[in-house]
């Protein structure tokens, strides 16, 4: 392991633990949170290097939660990974400070790639 | 192979029809025209000439009424005066004086110098000549008159003036006798027929009319230039001296009666002899009413002609607009429709891929042998990452369906275009593609999404190279547009498209080319351009090939079609 501290965070229960598993295959461990408060938890509890958030989330969506990390955990990376953002959400998210903005379906070799990127060991 | 996409808009249908309704309201108007030209022309002309006709026939019945009168008055004064002459003759000389041939002759002589009378007898009272003197002394000598018409009625009544006759002279006359108070004798004279028909020959009734006297036993006393005794009056109605005037539709007639009604004199004129100038004034009448419904249609078709092209071009830009605004509804329509689909697909699809690639990953740890026909599990799982990332070039295309109009900025057209054409000159040269410029110098800036237009630009030149394939040129320009704003040209030398290909070249997933491409390329171009408030177009080039023509306003930022969807 890496020891980069991951957080992925998508309401897709399925996809987002078969990711994780998939990541892990790669060397990433990362832990998973399936809406927005999950998440917000998770960075509070330890705050991750590299988030992967999903901007369409039930309850507080992606956006509000990068909206929070950005102003209370600046240091958190963050890659966003959503299938419905328009070009509005991508430009409120790169104004907020997105690291990366991703549009699914994103194969998982660039992913890794990214999130490696973000943490700085790459 | 080629492909383009999209279509500006369609030949509006029914454009003959249309063509049939504006000529028929051109032909009704002038119908209208003619007709207000026409109908009180008409009318008034009409009218007219029924006036002038009825009162030109009623003034020339009255000049022939009077006409008729005088001349009825001429003849009898002359009957009257051939009377009293006779009369005359009788009591100054006596039986004896003038029984003697020689004395009558000289009598006759005396009274006969204007030729009136054709001879002179005095008959006894037994019906014999006692004397004659005339050119007919052969013919007569020896008759007796004791059973003429004429011998019989002076006996009884003094005098007579008989119808015209022919008696033993065989020739037509008149004969006019008075008797001695003692019925003892009778002078008799015999009117010249030429003298009396002179009385009415020189009446003026025209060329075509015509002046006679008729017997009330339908005998003419005199020649009738027409024949024909065909006035339709009867004999007991008409007054002494006083004319009975009526007409038909040729002609008017005047009659009034003669010697004590035995006789009467008959006058009849043409119609159309008096009316001839009235004629000519009807038919320059109806010459000028021709003249003026010509010269107003003429100048109806000058004025209507204009009135009518302005109308349908109207009409027609009208139509074409909306046929435009249909369009470029349809396209956000669609365009929306497809983001939204896009974005619905994206998660499916990342969960397939990422599903997909576990299997991959899966496999990696397994130790060869232990799971048969690896290598196969493997290619499917490839295979299925393939299509989801073939899958995901749609979804993204449809994806550019969003938003436009973020980071707008002052932009310089040349330099875009210069720009995205650099992108793609490599892909042009390797197909020994060459572009050539014209730019418009002095451009104004356009105030419009830098990132978005580059995206059309690129997707116009990429389409131009794939459509020349190989070898051939790229003909780039821009210029001031019509109004403000400007315009950017791309002019393939490819080998141009069908009409039905242009006609559907903006249209969402509509291509030529074979092979996974989506067919968003013009379509997403299509919708860019005009939320920017611009225009894009495709025509085909004079020498062959296809040329897509921009149109930007110059404040496309502040255009209403530039306003964001939300999503």
């Amino acid at each position: 392991m890496e020891g980069i501290r991951l957080l992925l965070v998508d309401d897709e229960e399925e996809f987002v633990r078969a990711l994780a598993e998939r990541l892990r295959l790669r060397d990433l461990e990362g832990r998973t949170a399936l809406d927005g408060r999950q998440a917000l938890e998770f960075v509070a509890g330890e705050a991750p290097d590299v988030m992967i958030l999903d901007l369409n989330m039930p309850g507080i969506d992606g956006m509000e939660v990068l909206r929070r990390v950005r102003r209370d955990y600046p240091a958190v990376r963050v890659i966003i990974h959503t299938g419905h953002g328009n070009d509005l959400d991508e430009a409120e998210a790169w104004r907020l400070g997105v690291f990366d903005y991703l549009k699914k379906p994103v194969d998982i070799d660039y992913l890794v790639e990214r999130i490696r990127a973000a943490s700085g060991s790459d | 192979m080629k492909m383009y996409s999209g279509t500006i808009r369609k030949a509006p249908e029914g454009s003959k029809l249309r063509d049939l309704y504006y000529s028929r309201q051109k032909r009704l108007f002038l119908l209208v025209v003619a007709l207000a030209l026409v109908v009180p022309l008409a009318g008034i002309s009409l009218f007219s000439y029924n006036y002038y006709k009825s009162s030109w026939i009623e003034s020339t019945s009255a000049e022939l009424s009077s006409l008729a009168e005088s001349r009825s008055q001429i003849i009898e004064l002359f009957l009257a005066d051939q009377e009293d002459a006779l009369a005359g003759i009788v009591e100054l000389y006596g039986v004896d004086y003038l029984s003697d041939q020689a004395s009558l002759s000289q009598v006759f002589t005396a009274v006969n110098q204007s030729g009136v009378i054709t001879d002179m007898s005095v008959v006894g009272v037994d019906g014999r000549h006692l004397a004659y003197a005339g050119p007919f002394t052969e013919e007569l000598s020896g008759r007796n008159y004791a059973d003429a018409d004429w011998f019989q009625s002076v006996m009884a009544d003094g005098t007579h003036v008989s119808d015209i006759f022919t008696g033993f002279r065989g020739t037509p006359h008149i004969v006019v006798a008075v008797a001695d108070p003692e019925r003892t004798w009778a002078l008799r004279a015999t009117v010249n027929s030429d003298f009396f028909n002179s009385l009415l020959t020189s009446a003026d009734v025209g060329p075509g009319g015509d002046a006679y006297i008729i017997s009330w036993t339908g005998e003419l006393q005199t020649p009738s230039r027409l024949g024909a005794a065909d006035a339709p009056f009867t004999f007991d109605a008409a007054t002494p001296g006083a004319a009975e005037v009526l007409h038909d539709e040729r002609f008017i007639y005047a009659a009034t009666p003669l010697k004590g009604g035995d006789w009467m004199l008959v006058l009849k004129t043409d119609i159309d002899d008096s009316l001839g100038g009235l004629y000519r004034a009807r038919n320059q009448v109806i010459g000028f009413i021709v003249l003026a419904v010509a010269l107003g249609l003429v100048a109806a078709t000058m004025i209507i002609s204009p009135m009518v092209n302005r109308l349908r071009e109207a009409d027609r830009r009208r139509m074409e607009l909306n046929d435009r605004m249909r369009e470029a509804e349809k396209m956000a329509l669609v365009g929306r429709l497809a983001a939204s689909v896009a974005h619905e697909i994206n998660n499916p699809l990342q969960i397939i891929e990422n599903q997909a690639g576990w299997i991959g990953d899966l496999l990696d740890d397994e130790s060869e042998g232990k799971v048969s026909d690896v290598t196969e599990y493997r290619d499917a799982s490839d295979k299925i990452r393939a299509h989801v990332r073939r899958a995901r070039e749609i979804t993204h295309g449809l994806l550019g369906f969003s938003s436009v109009g973020e980071g707008l900025a002052s932009t310089d057209i040349n330099n875009l275009v210069s720009e995205s054409a650099s992108f793609l000159e490599n892909e042009a040269k390797n197909s020994r593609i060459a572009f050539k410029w014209d730019l418009g110098e002095g451009l104004p800036p356009v105030e419009t999404d830098r990132a978005r237009l580059q995206q059309v630009f690129l997707n116009i030149i990429n389409n131009a190279i794939d459509a020349i394939g190989r070898d051939g040129a790229i003909s780039i320009s821009t210029r001031p547009a019509d109004g403000s704003g400007v315009l950017a040209e791309f002019a393939d030398s490819g080998p141009g498209m069908p009409e039905e290909v242009r006609a559907s070249v903006f249209e969402p997933f509509f291509s030529t080319k074979e092979g996974g491409n989506a067919g968003l390329g013009l379509s997403i171009s299509y919708d860019i351009v005009r939320r920017l408030g611009g225009d894009i177009r495709v025509s085909s080039a004079p020498g062959g090939g296809s040329v897509f023509t921009v149109t930007l306003p110059s404040d496309a930022g502040k255009s209403k079609n530039n306003t964001r969807e939300e999503r």
